[in-house]
C-alpha cells in the first residue's frame, strides 16, 4: 500500500526523498525500484549510464527499510538514489574513465571515498555514468559508449566531460550525481543541462580511488536540481582523507545551516573584460542573476585569458604524463581526438610548463586580492547553450571557435586556482544556461547562500524537460 | 642581492608584459612537424603517419597558448604552484 500511494519521485529533490523515507511515507525499496524502472525506460534515449548496480542498490534499500522497521534513526540522505561518473571506483566494476583501455582493468576492490561517505549517510548508488574519454573533453561525446544526450533536446550535447552526470540528473533519472571538474567538467554540463553544480575549493573533497586526469587541477563534486541538495551532499562528503595527498587537513564546515541567511551584506560583482559575454543567451543569464542580486559593480579578473592559456598548457602536459605508457602501448585504442591532444601534450617543452605553473602562483595572488573588495563574482558558465551533438564549431562574436576546446572558456581561469564555484541554471527558453557564482577559497557557504537566494526568487531553477 | 633585484624586477616588469615574442612566428614553417617526429622518437612513441597532421595541429595550439604565458614577465624568484593548498 505504501508503495502504491507513493508515486515514482522522479522529479523530487534528494531532501524530499530522504524526508519521505525517514517519515515512512515511502520505502527506500520503492524509491530504488522506481529509479531502476526509469533508467530502463529512459536511459536508452539519454545514454547516461554505463553500468547499473541493481542488486547492490536493492540490497542497500532493503537494509535501510529493515533498520527503519526496527525503529532505528535513519541517516540524512536515507534512500536517495545517486550515480557517479565512471571514473569513480565502484567495487566490483572496472573504472572505465570513459575509455576502451580501462575495460581490461581488474574490478575495483573498494568504492571511491565520496561514494563511501554518501552511502554512510544513507544514499544509494545505482550506477556508473558515461563521460568523455579520460575526462579530456567538454562535449559529453564518447567514441566507445556513444554520446550522452541532453534531456532538453536529445540531438544536443550534454557538455562534458561529466556528460552522463548532467543527463542523468537533468533527465530525472536520479536526483543526485557526482562528477569531476578539471577545467569545467561539472560546470559545463550543469550549464548545458540546466542543473546546479558545485566545484568546491581545490583540496576540499577527497579524490581517493578515482581515476585522475590532471592532478594539480582535478576536483570532484555534486550535480543536483536544487541548491539544498548540493549542500546536503557537499556537507556529507567534506572532511580530511589521508588517501588523497591533495586533500586539505581541514575540519568540515557544514553549509546547510547557513543556506537561509540570504545575501544581505554580501558584496557581489560581475566579472568584466574577458568574461563579458558575446552571445545573447549568456548575456541574458548573467544580467538576470546580477539584477536579482543588485550586483551593479563590474570587477576585472586580471590576466584571465592568460590564465586560461596556462591551464591549457598544464592540462596537456600533466595529462600526457599520466598517459605516456598507455600511449606507447595502446595508442590505437584511444579516441583519436583525445590521443592526438595527449601526444601533443607529451611533446610540450618542460620549460613552458614550469612557466605556466609560475604564472599560476602570480595569478592566484592577484585574484585573491579581489576578495578583499568582494565576496562573490558572477561570470557565465559557458559561452553558449548546448550545441548539437557532433557540432565542431560555434560563433563567439566575430570568431568561429572549435566547440571541444572552447566550451570551458569561462570555467578554466577559475578552476586554475581552485576557487569554489556554484553553477546556477537560468531556465531560458528553449535551452538553459548557467552562471558561475565564484567565491574565495573555502567560502563555499557564500556561493551556496547566493544560489539558494536566487532559487527562492525563482531566478534560477533546474527546468524539467518535456522528455 | 639577487633576490632583491628579482623583487624590483617584479614591480617594474610584472605590471607591463613585454611585447609578444611570437615564438611560433619566428620558427621555420616545418618546425612543429620536426618537433613531432623528433619527440616521438625521443619518447618512444610509435606514430601512425596519418596522425602527424592532427598532432602537429594540437602541438601548435598548445605552443600558442604557451607563448601567451611565456611573454608575461615574472621575477626570477617566482615560485611555481604545481600543487597548492588554496
Amino acid at each position: 500500500m505504501l508503495e502504491t500511494a507513493a508515486g515514482d519521485f522522479a522529479w523530487d529533490s534528494a531532501a524530499n526523498i530522504a524526508a519521505a523515507v525517514t517519515a515512512g511515507r515511502v520505502s527506500a525499496t520503492h524509491i530504488v525500484d522506481a529509479t531502476l524502472a526509469r533508467i530502463r525506460e529512459r536511459d536508452p534515449l539519454l545514454n547516461s549510464f554505463t553500468a547499473v548496480t541493481e542488486r547492490r542498490a536493492l540490497a542497500r534499500a532493503q537494509a535501510l527499510d529493515a533498520a527503519r522497521a526496527k525503529g532505528q534513526k535513519l541517516p540524512p540522505l536515507a534512500g536517495v538514489p545517486f550515480a557517479v561518473k565512471n571514473l569513480f571506483d565502484v567495487a566490483g566494476l572496472p573504472t572505465l574513465a570513459g575509455s576502451k583501455i580501462n575495460r581490461d582493468m581488474p574490478p575495483a576492490a573498494r568504492d571511491a571515498a565520496l561514494i563511501e561517505r554518501l552511502e554512510a549517510a544513507g544514499a544509494i548508488l545505482v550506477g556508473a555514468l558515461n563521460m568523455g574519454e579520460y575526462a579530456y573533453d567538454f562535449t559529453g561525446e564518447n567514441i566507445h559508449d556513444g554520446p550522452s544526450r541532453n534531456p532538453h533536446d536529445l540531438d544536443r550535447m550534454t557538455g562534458g566531460s561529466s556528460g552522463g552526470s548532467g543527463a542523468a540528473v537533468g533527465g530525472g533519472l536520479v536526483p543526485l550525481a557526482l562528477g569531476s571538474d578539471t577545467n569545467g567538467s561539472i560546470r559545463v554540463p550543469s550549464s548545458l543541462c540546466g542543473l546546479f553544480g558545485l566545484k568546491a575549493t581545490y583540496g576540499r573533497l577527497s579524490r581517493a580511488r578515482t581515476f585522475p586526469f590532471v592532478a594539480s587541477l582535478d576536483h570532484l563534486g555534486p550535480f543536483a536540481r536544487t541548491t539544498r541538495d548540493l549542500a546536503l551532499a557537499y556537507d556529507t562528503m567534506q572532511g580530511f582523507d589521508a588517501d588523497d595527498p591533495a586533500c586539505a587537513d581541514r575540519a568540515a564546515e557544514p553549509v546547510v545551516p547557513h543556506l537561509d541567511k540570504g545575501t544581505g551584506g554580501l558584496r557581489i560583482a560581475v566579472a568584466a573584460g574577458y568574461f563579458k559575454s558575446k552571445t545573447a543567451e549568456a548575456v541574458a543569464a548573467v544580467d538576470s542573476v546580477a539584477s536579482a542580486l543588485g550586483a551593479n559593480r563590474d570587477i576585472d579578473i586580471p590576466q584571465a585569458e592568460r590564465a586560461r592559456s596556462a591551464a591549457f598548457v598544464i592540462t596537456a602536459s600533466e595529462g600526457a604524463s599520466l598517459h605516456l605508457d598507455r600511449l606507447r602501448a595502446r595508442a590505437k585504442d584511444y579516441d583519436p581526438a583525445v590521443r592526438d591532444r595527449l601526444i601533443a601534450g607529451a611533446m610540450t617543452p618542460a620549460s613552458l610548463v614550469v612557466k605556466a605553473q609560475k604564472f599560476r602562483r602570480w595569478y592566484r595572488e592577484e585574484v585573491l586580492k579581489l576578495f578583499a573588495e568582494v565576496d562573490a563574482i558572477l561570470a557565465p558558465a559557458t559561452p553558449c547553450t548546448a550545441p548539437l551533438i557532433g557540432q565542431q564549431t560555434f560563433r563567439l562574436g566575430d570568431v568561429e571557435l572549435p566547440v571541444r576546446a572552447n566550451l570551458g572558456l569561462y570555467t578554466q581561469p577559475i578552476s586554475f586556482i581552485g576557487l569554489p564555484v556554484v553553477a546556477v541554471p537560468v531556465p531560458l527558453a528553449p535551452l538553459p544556461i548557467a552562471v558561475q557564482i565564484i567565491a574565495a577559497p573555502w567560502r563555499e557557504d557564500v556561493a551556496l547562500r547566493i544560489a539558494h537566494a536566487l532559487e527562492a526568487q525563482g531566478v534560477v531553477a533546474a527546468p524539467r524537460p518535456a522528455f | 642581492m639577487k633576490r632583491k633585484a628579482g623583487r624590483k624586477a617584479k614591480s617594474a616588469r610584472a605590471k607591463r608584459p613585454r611585447p609578444a615574442r611570437a615564438a611560433a612566428e619566428t620558427r621555420p614553417k616545418n618546425s612543429i612537424e620536426v618537433l613531432v617526429a623528433a619527440s616521438a622518437q625521443a619518447l618512444g612513441l610509435t606514430l601512425d603517419p596519418a596522425w602527424h597532421g592532427s598532432i602537429a595541429f594540437n602541438l601548435g595550439l598548445i605552443l600558442r597558448h604557451a607563448a601567451l604565458v611565456d611573454e608575461f614577465a615574472l621575477p626570477d624568484d617566482a615560485e611555481p604552484a604545481p600543487v597548492f593548498h588554496a
